[in-house]
């Protein structure tokens, strides 16, 4: 399966779950947003995300600002 | 005692997390200010940088954090903000900026207006950036925004309150809590602000680009403290000519 991370096409393999891609990526979820396909996915459901082929996966991350 | 919403707050100053030289000085600094209501933003993530621990040292402050939708520049991409924030955040707080010109980042009152009406639809406790038009600030009111922040002067500018005659009608109009956003560059500002009635004011850039932020923030919370004593105590009123504070007797005349 083929998809696109923040405009990287990744393959993955041995991922099926939103979840396990964050975990592959090793990325800290404290802070952390995402958006599949431009639609807001909440952090309770990425444990059971199912990705799909050609998804465009976009993350997003609280920083500082005014 | 400041109540939005549901919360009460003790702190009057609302700051911006922005442009502090490391997290550790942001960190003192927060604490220096006893803000307990601090902004941030939120951006695409950078996949080959380091991601930055923020969040831990703002957690252990016990402070309500306060998202922005800085970067929207329509109505659209503001909702898709806000609910990026409340899921890697975990709180409905809201404060709404909708700014398209990067020039002088003046908050665009139509797509402001819209996003407000249907964020507050969708279960946010909305505090819009906005300009200082009373018109808007009570519409903003009626579409349920849990308060207004009209500005001062430019975002960063430092001016101070180049629209204070509007606040003056806002603030009189107001049945929300009026936080002054933007543009105060010096304690003095936040008093005079503090003076004219404001609920509480909005600070980032005159702390964090400061030479000290730490000492700065704890002047503005003084300069606030000053300002609310003034209102709740009641200016004299102003004259156009002098009126002696002193008896002014003549028996100096028969000298």
């Amino acid at each position: 399966m083929h998809i696109m991370l923040n405009d990287t096409l990744l393959q993955l393999t041995a991922v099926s779950t939103l979840a396990q891609l964050l975990q592959q990526q090793q990325l800290n979820t404290e802070g952390l947003a995402i958006a599949v396909n431009n639609n807001v996915i909440a952090k309770r459901i990425w444990q059971e995300y199912q990705l799909q082929n050609l998804d465009q996966i976009q993350l997003f991350q609280i920083v500082t600002g005014g | 005692m400041l109540t939005i919403a549901d919360k009460t707050f003790h702190s009057r100053l609302l700051l911006g997390s922005g442009k502090f030289a490391s997290p550790q000085l942001m960190q003192q600094t927060i604490q220096a200010s006893g803000s307990q209501l601090v902004t941030l933003a939120i951006k695409r993530l950078e996949l080959n940088k380091p991601q930055d621990d923020l969040l831990t040292p703002l957690r252990a402050l016990k402070i309500q954090l306060l998202p922005n939708t800085s970067g929207a520049k329509t109505a659209k991409e503001a909702i898709f903000a806000a609910e990026l924030s409340r899921d890697a955040l975990q709180t409905n707080w809201l404060k709404l900026e909708i700014h398209p010109d990067p020039r002088y980042l003046m908050p665009d009152p139509i797509e402001t207006l819209a996003a407000a009406e249907q964020l507050v639809k969708l279960g946010f406790v909305v505090l819009p950036y906005c300009s200082a038009d009373p018109v808007l600030c009570k519409r903003l009111e009626q579409v349920g925004c849990a308060a207004v922040m009209p500005l001062a002067a430019a975002i960063g500018s430092n001016q101070g309150l180049q629209t204070r005659a509007m606040l003056e009608i806002i603030i009189e109009q107001a049945t929300v809590p009026v936080i002054i956003d933007a543009g105060l560059g010096a304690p003095s500002h936040a008093t005079a602000a503090m003076e004219l009635g404001a609920a509480a004011v909005l600070v980032n850039t005159a702390i964090a680009a400061s030479s000290d932020p730490v000492a700065m923030a704890s002047a503005f919370t003084q300069a606030i403290s000053a300002g609310r004593i003034a209102y709740k105590a009641g200016l004299a009123a102003t004259q156009p000519h002098a009126l002696a504070s002193s008896p002014l007797t003549d028996f100096l005349a028969a000298l």
